[in-house]
Order: C-alpha cells, then structure tokens, then sequence
C-alpha cells in the first residue's frame, strides 16, 4: 500500500511540473516586446526577412542607444509557423509579461482581437489585420497603421485607371487571393467600388494547397481575359503567381499585387520576365538612409544579423519593411515614454502611445527614415493613420517607385469600416465601446 | 505488488461485468478524476488550459469518436476534420438564431447534425469497405469544407468567412467568448468529455458494441448470425459522428473562439486519426493518451530548452520538436504496433504478477 502512495506522490510531482513552466519573470528596466514570427512553414520566404528587420532595427536600438532612453527592448520571437493554434499557444504563453502582440497573421487576429479587452494588452498589426481596426472607438487596442487593405485595394485601383475610377468602366479585374481571412480582406471593397464604377471584380481563390500550382487559376483568368489581375497573396503563393503569368506570357504591367505581394526573391526569380510587375507599398527600401546605415553598423557588421548578405537580403523590400514596423513600435513606446513620464512602458501606456503617434516629416527626419515611410499620425479615433503608399514597380532587377504619394479615398472605405466595425460589435456583445473624447 | 490481485472475488455475475473488475482500476481512475478536477485547477496557469488541458480533452473527445467508427466498427473515415466543422457550424447558427438558449443544449444538439451528415456519407460503407470507403469519406472531407467557404449564411455574411465566438452566459457565469474565464471553460469541457467517455464506455461494451465489432472482424460472419449490417453500420456512423460533432462544437467555443473554414480541412482529420492509432484503435482510453502524445507532448518540449537555460532560436525549437515528434511516434509504434493503449495493458499484465514473474 505504501508503495501506492509513493507512486500517486511522485506522479502528482510529475504531473503538476510542466504546469509550472510557462511565464518567464520579467526584468525590471526592459520592455518585452514579442513577435509572433514564422520562420518555418509554407510562408517562411516571406516571413524571414521582416522578421529579421523587426529584430534588426530594436536591436540596433538597443547598441547604438543602450536601449530607448536607457530601458532595454527585449524583443522575442515566438514561432508560428503562420498556424493559428500554434499563434493562439504563444500568446497565451507571452501575455503576463508582454508590452504589445504582432499577430503576424489575418487568422491570429481574428483570434486574438476579441482577447485584447479582456487581457488589455495593444495589438499592432502593420498593414494587416482587419481593415475595420482603423475604427480606434470599436477596436480600443488594435491598430493596423499605417495603411489597411482597404486603402491599399482603393489606391491600386485609383493608380490602374489613371486617377479616376470611372476610366474602368466596363473593364473586368480578377482579384487573385490566397484562400484565407486575408486574401478576403479587399473584396467588399472592391465589389462595392465594381458597383459604383461599372467594373467587374471576379475572385479567383488560390487554397493554401494548391499556392505553387495555381495552372488551374491561370487557366481560368486566360479565360476570362480581364484588364488587370490583383493579387492579395503570401508566401509561396507570390512566386508560384508569377512564374505561372510568365509561363502564360500575362502582360506583367497589368498584374498589381498588395504590399505583401511584392517580395524581391520572387522576383528574382523571373529576372527580366517580370519588368512591369507593380506592387502597391507604404514602405520604400532605401539602404543609404541613416537608419539603415546605423542597422548595418550596429547589427550587420557586428555580426549579429540573421540576414543573407550574399543574396542581398538587406537591400529588399520586406527586410526594410520590416525594420520601418518596428521603427512604429518603438515611435509608439517613446510617445507613451514621454507622455507618462516613465521609463519602461506598460501594455496600457503603449497604447495611449501608439494612438497619439505623430510621424510627419520632420520626425521621420530624425529618425533618419525620411522616404521610407510616407508620414502620418494616429488618434483615439483613427488608429490606422492613412499615410498613404506608393507604387512600386520591378525593374528586372528591383522594385522603384513608379507613382507619387497616392492617397485613398476616404469615403467608400470609411463607410464600410463603420459598418464592418458596428456588426463585429454586435456580433460579439457585450463588447466595450470608447468615445474617444480627449 | 501493486496491482496484486489476490483477495478480490467474485461473488455474483455482476461482479464479473462490473467496469472494473480489478480494484486498482478503480482507484488509479480515482486519482486521475482527482487530478482532472482539483489539482489541475488549483495549479494551471492560463498558458496551462489553452494550450494543454483544454486542446487534449477536445481532441482526445474527437479521437474518441473516430475510434468508435474505425477501432470498433471498422469503417475506415478520413472525415472527421469535416465532421468537426459540421458541429461547430451548426452550433454557431442554433447560438446565433437562438441567442437564449442554453450552450450546452446548443451542443448537444449540434451533434445531431453531425450525426446525421455522417449518417449520410456513411452509406457508401453498406457497399464499400476498406480503402474504398476511406475515399468516400474523403469526399465528404472536401465537399464539406468547400461548403464552409462557399455558404455565406453559415458564417452570418461574416466579412473574412469566419466564425467568431460571442460571449455565452449561462446561469450566469460566461462559459463562452472573449470574457470567458479559462477555468470555466476547463470545467465545461471536462464535465462533457467525462460524459461522453461514460456513455461510450458502456455502448461499446454492451449489445450494440459487440454488434460493431462483430461487424468490424467479419461482416459476413455477422450477417449470417442475424446481424443487421445497414443498422449496425449506420448506427456506428451516428454515435462517431454526433461524438465528434459535439467535439468540433467544443473545439470552436471552448477553445478556439474564432474559426475558418480552413481549419477543418485534411490536416485536421489526419490529426484525429493519428491520435486514434497511436492510442490504439478499438480502446477508449487510448484516445486520451494519444492526444496526450500528440497535442501536449510538443507545447511542453517547446518550454524545454527554455527552462533548462539552453538559448536556442524559436524556429530551431520548432524544427528539433517535429523531429523529435516523429521519432517517438515511430519508436512508440515499432515497440507497441497496437498502441499506447495496449503498451498501458502490457504494463499492467506485467504489474499484476510483479514481482514473481512466470
């Protein structure tokens, strides 16, 4: 009988151990700031280099300024694999002691947002997440500066017809979108703005199986022979679209992808055939900016970079990309900083930090990023900022900016946002509304 | 010595068919429903519920309803992911038409769709067996889905086609939805699993089991001893299928909170059925462990290295894990081809004449 008890006693050390594992003790003079990163998986291309410009630039932070104002970001990967389970595990893993939470994805959002009153912790999700967060008085804690696809969708179209949506009357536009919440995102927009504007929209989803064949996609557009081919994709999907529009010999200068559709890898894959691609961005890479030069001091050079020099990582889209969301994160700290007169930051200060950002062109100036990012500000009641973006298009060897700032058009997006945030509110009741009087 | 089973007779034949004939079992299920209802709660962190406790109770439950088709019946299915889908779905529109009705009724009754879209795609198995019926459960697997993206009115002409939890009250405590405690939701869970594991525990070992697994080791023989093969077949795919229903409807409002249609696609399936095998086909308890192997084992190897103070980055944790995922499950299968839950038996032969072996 004895050995019994010895045996229940042992097994309820056993067993209670892995209980007490998680929730890492946090130090006193740092701000954790997690990222939900996938460097493994079918979006691993994608997600690598903007991981690795996120954890580049806090990094450089932290060695050329011992930290923001002598407070050290502690900045964490947390993997994902781009698996809404795996994201949900993590979050639930990093939140007693995190600051802000990168979702990383459209389906982690989803997740996750319903979380962030209860849990009361920001979520930042740079040009993704739902494009109703811009809705700062519905989703108190999510943000998603400083453009959402709403924006993106209404400026590639006001860039393909010339500056007036009316020019594209008659003319039919395939929207070519990964399968998932994500690729989703631009369609009432479009179908709303196709109704207005005498164009048809004609969704043709890629299945997150089928992203590197997508003959069967191709076909279909030969078929229906629109005047332009949108893509909302990720990952392997961005290169398996267009090699397959090469192979079918699609005229690239009328295949326009969102800001995550413009990858330099997948470019390079197809070198000259791909001239004429354009995708829409709110970020510019531009490596002489001081800024980069500080990363590539501080980080590259001293070896502490995960980059692919050989293959030119550090010059790509994505990789600056990445640094510039970080730079908002850590712009977004320093406001709450200086408004709450403390050094290290919580998840409530950050976000009265993040929705009074202020990034106009004299601060992106000394922040040494000016071009790399068009200006714009958040507010309690604006939390996506509309800064705008440019039209990148591939040269054969790089993306350079092909437009001037564009600027959506308020009025279609903004009356969708207020609907779309009104039915998430109601769908979820009791969900907490602010007034947004400051 | 610890299971010694001398001294324990039996006296009456109900005796003989009681649960458990040995009064260790008794005892050893004691402490198990100890710790599932008052250490775990006492000890587990949220971290703890959302990405240990409650995720295995739910695929363990989904696993259970699986193994009631494959390891008891013999009906091989590939559907299951779907067949999720079809309750979580169906519970979200009868919490969204009926806003005042009870969550739990709301569940069980979603099972019924399940129960009988299952009950549907099984008819092929009066025809077919084997592979050939695994493809046509297969095609239920991807009809379903398709039906999930493509059906606006199941998901509320959501923008993204998803579901999303709304917060659930009941006797007014939230159980479901953003607001919800993760202790709740852990009792919830556990008070339905338990149920369920009851109820299957005595349908397959009463009448209607032993008809499936007559039906299971040889059909002809069964038939011909009177068995009715449409309903012992069909009834087989109801149980299954309004089990896992009721699973797919926890894993959505339990657990997830939020769900797409992609989520209930083909890797789903294969994860419920890699938990029925590695357990061990035609055994409850093996649903439970395997879960436990393949739902917990990672999200705890993952805190490893980071709590023995070994720095390594999170994608190298993530690759060395699968790895080392796919070694146990070989290891585990080339030394017990039957399963954990017969790995378990063998242990507990070997206990009961511990320490004088023959």
């Amino acid at each position: 009988m004895r050995a019994l008890y010895k045996a229940t006693l042992l097994s309820a050390v056993l067993a209670a151990a892995p209980l007490a594992l998680p929730g890492a003790a946090q130090a006193e003079d740092s701000v954790v700031l997690p990222n939900l990163s996938y460097r493994t998986g079918p979006f691993a291309a994608t997600g690598i280099p903007l991981m690795n410009g996120q954890r580049d630039y806090i990094a450089m932070i932290n060695a050329r300024d011992g930290g923001l104002n002598g407070v050290k970001l502690d900045y964490q990967e947390c993997e994902t694999g781009y698996d809404t389970a795996k994201g949900v595990e993590c979050y639930e893993k990093l939140k007693s002691s995190s600051a802000v939470t990168q979702p990383w994805s459209t389906g982690i959002t989803l997740q996750v947002l319903p979380k962030t009153n209860v849990d009361k912790i920001p979520l930042l999700a740079p040009g993704y997440g739902f494009s109703a967060m811009q809705d700062g008085k519905t989703f108190q804690w999510a943000y998603n500066p400083p453009a959402s696809y709403w924006d993106g969708a209404d400026m590639i179209l006001k860039n393909i017809s010339g500056g007036n949506l009316d020019s594209l009357k008659g003319k039919k536009i395939v929207l070519l979108h990964l399968d998932a919440p994500y690729g989703k995102e631009p369609i009432p927009l479009l179908e709303n703005l196709g109704q207005k504007h005498g164009f048809t929209v004609v969704p043709i989803p890629v299945g997150v199986k089928e992203m590197q064949n997508q003959s069967a996609q191709w076909l279909q557009i030969r078929r229906e022979k629109p005047d332009f081919v949108l893509m909302w994709g990720w990952g392997a999907m961005n290169a398996g679209a267009i090699t397959e529009a090469v192979k079918t010999k699609y005229p690239m200068d009328q295949f326009v992808g969102i800001w995550w559709s413009g990858f330099d890898g997948d470019l390079k894959l197809v070198g000259d055939q791909g001239k004429g691609y354009r995708s829409i961005s709110w970020s510019y890479p531009n490596s002489e900016a001081p800024v980069m030069k500080d990363i590539k001091k501080y980080v590259v050079d001293a070896g502490q970079s995960l980059i692919n020099q050989a293959e030119g990582e550090f010059d790509s889209v994505f990789y600056q990309r990445g640094a510039m969301i970080s730079m908002i994160l850590v712009e977004g700290l320093r406001v709450a900083q200086d408004h709450f007169n403390t050094k290290v930051v919580s998840a409530d200060q950050l976000r009265w930090g993040l929705e009074n950002m202020k990034l106009d062109d004299a601060r992106l100036k000394a922040l040494g990023a000016e071009g790399m990012l068009p200006p714009f500000a958040t507010t309690c009641a604006d939390h996506t900022g509309h800064s705008g973006a440019w039209m990148l298009q591939w040269n054969g060897t790089k993306f350079e900016k092909s437009s001037d700032l564009l600027q959506a058009d308020r009025g279609e997006i903004d009356g969708l946002v207020e609907k779309a945030a009104k039915d998430y509110a109601a769908a979820n009741q009791p969900w907490p509304a602010s007034e947004c009087k400051m | 010595m610890l299971y010694r089973i001398a001294g324990q007779y039996k006296t009456s034949y109900a005796a003989d068919h009681a649960l458990f004939p040995v009064r260790q079992d008794a005892w050893l299920l004691g402490v198990i429903l100890l710790f599932a209802f008052v250490v775990f709660p006492l000890t587990a962190s949220d971290f703890t519920y959302q990405a240990l406790l409650i995720p295995v109770l739910i695929y363990s439950l989904a696993a259970l309803g699986l193994n009631i088709l494959t390891g008891y019946a013999g009906q091989l299915s590939l559907g299951t992911g779907a067949f999720m889908g079809v309750g979580a779905y169906a519970c979200y529109k009868l919490v969204s038409l009926f806003p005042e009705m009870n969550l739990l009724v709301a569940i069980a009754l979603s099972g019924f769709f399940s129960a009988a879209v299952g009950v549907a795609f099984g008819l092929p198995s009066l025809r077919i067996k084997g592979f050939y019926l695994a493809i046509a459960t297969l095609a239920a697997q991807f009809f379903l889905v398709w039906l999930f993206q493509k059906w606006r009115w199941l998901t509320n002409d959501n923008a993204s086609v998803a579901i999303q939890v709304p917060n659930i009250d009941m006797f007014g405590i939230t159980v479901a939805g953003p607001n919800a405690r993760s202790i709740t939701q852990y009792f919830f869970v556990l008070c339905v699993v338990c149920l369920m594991t009851w109820l299957s525990i005595n349908i397959t070992r009463g009448r209607i089991g032993r008809i499936w697994k007559s039906v299971r080791d040889m059909d002809i023989a069964a038939e011909l001893v009177g068995i009715n093969l449409m309903k012992a077949k069909l009834s087989a795919f109801f149980v299954s299928s309004y089990i896992v229903g009721v699973a797919g409807a926890l894993f959505v409002f339990l657990w997830r909170g939020a769900a797409e249609a992609n989520l209930f696609d083909i890797p789903l399936s294969f994860r419920v059925l890699f938990i029925a095998i590695i357990g061990g086909l035609g055994s409850i308890l093996g649903n439970y462990l395997g879960a436990i192997l393949i739902v917990a084992l990672p999200v705890i190897i993952n805190t490893v290295p980071a709590a023995i103070g070994i720095t390594i980055s999170p994608s190298m944790v993530e690759h060395l894990n699968t790895m080392s995922i796919g070694a146990l499950i070989i290891g585990f299968l080339i030394v017990e081809p039957a399963g954990l839950a017969r790995f378990w038996a063998v242990i507990r032969e070997k206990l009961i004449l511990w320490p004088f072996p023959h």
